[in-house]
């Protein structure tokens, strides 16, 4: 829990990137989780040249964040750097590093809560919920000119949250048994109590009052209370989308990066007329459809009042913002993504025919690192 | 005494067996399954009664049991019951070596140059500190020193399994005490061959002995272990991974190992962790690798505790020998301090020194290999090998106590702490 109040907002770079990822740290006998976070990160030998790597609430998770980044080549090369600095710390530790939104079958009353006061707090607040906090999210960073249109873009990204959550879906597996969701990760964010769509707001003034309201009522006293599908993050200038699963390759990492940064391009150079009030009404039946069925969920259109299949919406959607993307120098990256919509197999899906195929979720863990570092 | 305290039941059973004649004779020996509950019940009670009030791991109490009720103290558990138990002993000693060979990742250890100078330097440097106080400080012959530092100079691998099991242990202080304590067993049991033959060369001038034993040894581990570890492997290969039925086929590959092993004369330490490590290294279809024993290994383990601190001789104890042993303890501790601080590398100085006090625990495979190399030549080998029985008996009683504080304070404990059979 944070006792910072609302810092100002710090502008950035128009359209600047930033991505973090929370990964898997597991045993490379049995590919469980472990404790390995503190004596990895003590062990080392890394300038920070391409970004940081951090703790996260457990001792089984580690946070990669790249640097701010004008491009989504930039991004690429950063991750990439990242990757190799833990392979290297990993294989030297016997510590196994792999992406997914959730470990297939590990049992989360093993799991420790990090040092640090931080930690503890969440741990003193939270109970057991932070030990199943447990799970693994990628949030991409978009930076904004100006606190007004950080909160006009929080609100329009809103209403994309299920396309990023079917596009990134890894987490089918909690518990050993598969959930029938494409990502059961955000069930575990889903009880905390701060967490959900950011409510309707018109500008920063507006932002402003209501945190002063959550303040004053004693339910949030930082921005880190906030724990927002998308939510401005004033001290670095940026929107912050949190609703991805770590995928399972740096690749697919990439391309949520690439749309995040074309949607952003597109949607405040032809900002489309937003309907948050009754957008609020459908956001969480819409992130339920996109987390259990993942390209295959029904989205409501509470302006349309109907329901569209997501596969059919995203489809020109990703046509539309090919030409910010060209304009960005990303369109390359977006061809994972393309591919997905196409017929191509999503994480969720290649875990479940990983699994399929062993029998065991050991095998798939095993395979999910290898996927990650190669 | 248990003669005594029968001596009345003995009388009345006589003069019924004259007129009820479907009664059998009074029986002179209890029985092997009667015998395996009675030391599985007084070492349960004894570990779970020092764990549940001193916090002390389970294993002490096991041990303590049989030096309490052992030829010892007590004698409730006599010579002759030993030998009878030691099959048990075998099995269970086996199944907790398999495991630790199965845990030797030689491929950790090939990249990360700081681990390998370090469980180089513990396994050398033991063995050279061991042998030269041996030699020097006690006195006894080279061949005799080269036996003892062969002996003690590694970890105690049923104790360190046992306590990181019982501690719910996990993180980087855990792995290397594991990885130490497999290189250290697997070069203790190279030493251990050739110190086979030293003995021979020593004590006989039959020089075919000298240098078939020890290849006797090495080769009838090894095929017998690689047998063990093929049949595994061949059978679970025709079942669910992770299923039930591949973890009765593994024990029963490994109890298989262990039945030719004692049929062969060949060390069941040793068979049973060539077939962990060989196992381990033929798995490419990771067959095998997610099956874990099953947690009545731990059933076992109580009684191969119970047996070896009956087997411990403590009524040869003289304070000479138990100061030697303490110095030779020392000594030991030291090489392995020395080795862990020199080696350097990513963990930091303070935790590589709790891998050092993790790695002291001396138990079952050093009595077991010590009473080995004794029996060959039983009228010198006895007395010969008083020192390591001695450090085994001392080590039995505070390395586990060890084991654990290392766990503890490297914050590797898990929550709760609830492991074994609690």
């Amino acid at each position: 829990m944070s006792d910072k109040g609302l810092e100002n907002f710090k502008e950035s770079a128009p359209l600047s990137l930033g991505v973090e990822l929370e990964l898997q740290l597991v045993s490379r006998r049995d590919f469980d989780l472990t404790r390995g976070a503190t004596d990895l990160l003590d062990s080392l030998d890394y300038d920070g040249r391409f970004g940081e790597i951090k703790l996260e609430i457990t001792e089984s998770m580690i946070e990669i964040s790249t640097q701010a980044q004008l491009t989504v080549d930039g991004i690429a090369a950063d991750l990439a750097g990242l990757r190799d600095t833990l392979r290297q710390h990993g294989e030297r530790n016997n510590i196994g590093i792999c992406g997914g939104g959730t470990h297939p079958f590990h049992h989360w009353p093993e799991r420790r809560i990090c040092p640090g006061e931080r930690f503890n707090g969440l741990y003193q607040r939270y109970g057991y919920l932070a030990k199943q906090f447990t799970v693994f999210g990628q949030h991409i960073h978009v930076g904004c000119t100006s606190a007004d249109e950080a909160i006009w873009l929080t609100q329009a990204l809103g209403v994309h949250v299920p396309a990023f959550i079917a596009l990134s879906a890894s987490s089918p597996f909690v518990d050993g048994v598969d959930s029938l969701y494409q990502s059961a990760r955000l069930n575990a964010v889903s009880a905390f109590p701060l967490s959900g769509q950011c409510p309707p707001l018109n500008d920063w003034p507006d932002f402003c009052r209501h945190f002063e309201f959550l303040q004053a009522c004693g339910i949030a006293q930082g921005i880190k209370d906030l724990y927002w599908d998308v939510r401005p993050k004033p001290e670095f200038g940026t929107v912050e989308i949190r609703v991805c699963d770590t995928p399972l390759s740096i690749e697919q990492a990439i391309a949520l990066a690439a749309f995040a940064q074309s949607l952003s391009r597109w949607l405040l150079r032809t900002r489309p007329a937003l309907q948050t009030e009754r957008q609020a009404h459908v956001a969480r039946y819409n992130k339920f459809q996109a987390c259990r069925y993942g390209l295959d969920a029904e989205i409501s259109d509470p302006s349309g009042l109907c329901r569209q299949p997501l596969r059919q919406t995203l489809t020109p959607l990703l046509e539309a913002i090919s030409e910010d993307a060209g304009e960005l120098g990303c369109l390359h990256w977006l061809s994972p993504l393309k591919n997905m919509l196409a017929g191509g197999t999503g994480d969720a899906a290649w875990l479940r025919e990983r699994f399929r195929q062993h029998g065991n979720l050991n095998d798939v863990v095993r395979e999910t690192g290898e996927r990650l570092m190669r | 005494m248990i003669e005594r305290l029968l001596a009345p039941l003995r009388n009345v059973w006589d003069s019924l067996v004259e007129r009820l004649f479907f009664l059998p004779p009074f029986p002179e020996s209890i029985d092997s399954l009667a015998l395996f509950s009675l030391l599985l019940v007084v070492g349960l009670l004894i570990g779970e009664w020092l764990h549940a009030h001193a916090r002390w791991p389970k294993v002490i109490g096991y041990v303590l049991a049989g030096i309490v009720f052992g030829p010892s103290a007590l004698g409730w558990i006599s010579i002759e019951a030993l030998a009878q138990a030691r099959p048990i002993a075998d099995a269970a000693l086996g199944l907790l070596m398999l495991e630790v060979g199965r845990r030797l990742e030689l491929k950790w250890l090939w990249g990360n140059a700081a681990l390998l100078r370090g469980t180089l330097a513990d396994i050398s440097l033991s063995f050279v500190l061991i042998f030269a106080f041996a030699l020097w400080l006690v006195g006894l012959s080279p061949a005799w020193a080269a036996a003892t530092a062969a002996v003690t100079m590694a970890s105690a691998p049923a104790v360190v399994l046992l306590t990181i099991e019982e501690s719910r242990a996990q993180g980087q202080v855990t792995e290397r005490i594991i990885l130490h304590t497999a290189i250290g067993s697997a070069a203790s049991f190279v030493a251990f061959a050739v110190v086979l033959g030293i003995v021979h060369a020593e004590l006989s001038a039959d020089w075919l002995n000298a240098i078939l034993h020890p290849l006797w040894v090495v080769a009838g581990a090894l095929l017998v272990g690689g047998l063990g570890a093929w049949l595994a492997l061949r059978i679970a290969r025709t079942l669910p991974k992770r299923s039930l039925a591949q973890v009765f086929v593994l024990i029963a590959c490994a109890l298989l190992a262990v039945g030719i092993a004692r049929m062969l004369a060949v060390p069941v330490f040793l068979t049973l962790f060539l077939m962990g490590v060989l196992l381990a290294a033929t798995d490419r279809q990771q067959t095998l690798r997610y099956t874990d024993l099953p947690e009545g290994h731990w059933l076992l383990a109580i009684v191969l505790f119970v047996i070896v601190g009956a087997s411990l001789p403590w009524q040869d104890f003289t304070w000479v020998a138990g100061l030697q042993a303490l110095g030779l303890l020392l000594v030991r501790a030291t090489a392995k301090a020395a080795a862990l601080a020199w080696s350097g590398g990513s963990l930091p100085l303070s935790k590589r020194l709790l891998v050092g006090v993790g790695i002291q625990p001396l138990s079952a495979t050093a009595v077991f290999m010590a009473y080995e190399i004794a029996g060959l030549y039983p009228e010198v080998g006895r007395s010969a090998l008083t020192l390591p029985l001695f450090a085994a008996a001392m080590m039995e009683l505070i390395g586990p106590a060890l084991c654990r504080l290392a766990l503890s304070r490297s914050g590797e404990c898990g929550a709760g702490d609830k492991g074994g059979i609690a």
